[in-house]
């Protein structure tokens, strides 16, 4: 005996509410969020609380968690190599900062260092790169 | 006369490429993204190499590798240093602050002191390695 089912409709689902949501979400990512900026040498910059423009230099310098620096390569460099660089790229004589991109592992003496040798290179400012973390609670 | 035209069958657009589409694109923007925000602190010039004459004594605040403070060799707690970088502020708004890390200390510990001073108004910071490098006759 044959049983007759009643045939199930097919309903087609609407697909637009769903590209509209997709959408919005690149939308979102694309505002809110930026490249990813991955330091070389797996460098972690210091958080900090203070809320201030970040603004790019003319010259970066990557201190690494080894206490070295480097510039673009993965070479480490030495202060007097980075301090000619300056002075060929006549960064101090036009009165502009230098960027440090340093690793919140690094030791202060590396720190030290490096400020002293960029003010003998004539460098007035220098802008160390921080992650603004508002709650964040430094060495507390 | 009437002339009958073959009717066109209206096909539905295939919508599956173009959400694959979207797929990808929202893929590529979520592991190409972070929403990391990235600020500055500034160092100051040191004194004696181009800086600005100041006008006040600097406050000298040693930050030992443990994280503790001193203040003019004085120890001092996070919360009062920063009340008392206040106070020294409101006198001079161009008080010159030397932090004096210990060698060991880490950047993070400085950044941090340097974030609490940025706090109580400070607008020169400086880094130095001990006081002996603090050329006094520029005060």
């Amino acid at each position: 005996m044959k049983i007759n089912r009643p045939q199930r409709k097919y309903k087609s689902i609407d697909l637009l509410p769903l590209i509209n949501v997709v959408f919005l979400l690149i939308l979102f990512v694309l505002i809110a969020g930026r490249p990813t900026t991955d330091h070389p040498q797996q460098i972690e910059v210091a958080i900090s609380r203070q809320d201030t423009a970040y603004q790019a230099a003319p010259l970066s310098v990557r201190l690494g968690a080894d206490d070295k620096f480097y510039l673009k390569s993965d070479d480490p460099q030495s202060l007097g190599a980075i301090a000619e660089l300056i002075a060929a790229q006549g960064v101090a004589e036009q009165g502009l900062p230098v960027e440090l991109i340093a690793d919140r592992r690094a030791h202060a003496s590396a720190l030290m260092d490096f400020r002293r040798a960029m003010a003998e290179a004539g460098i007035g400012e220098i802008r160390i790169k921080t992650e603004y973390a508002p709650e964040q609670k430094n060495g507390d | 006369m009437r002339i009958e035209r073959p009717r066109r069958k209206l096909e539905a657009v295939g919508l599956t490429p173009l959400i694959d589409m979207i797929f990808l694109l929202l893929l590529f923007f979520l592991l190409g993204s972070d929403f990391v925000r990235f600020t500055q602190s500034q160092l100051a010039p040191p004194r004696g190499t181009g800086g600005e004459q100041g006008v006040s004594q600097p406050a000298i605040i040693a930050l030992a590798a443990t994280g503790a403070l001193q203040w003019n060799g004085a120890s001092i707690s996070r919360v009062d240093m920063q009340s008392r970088a206040t106070d020294l502020l409101q006198a001079d708004a161009e008080q010159l602050f030397v932090v004096m890390p210990a060698a060991a200390a880490e950047v993070q510990q400085v950044v941090g002191v340097m974030d609490d001073l940025a706090a109580a108004g400070a607008q020169a910071v400086t880094l130095e390695r001990d006081v002996f490098d603090i050329d006094l006759s520029d005060f």
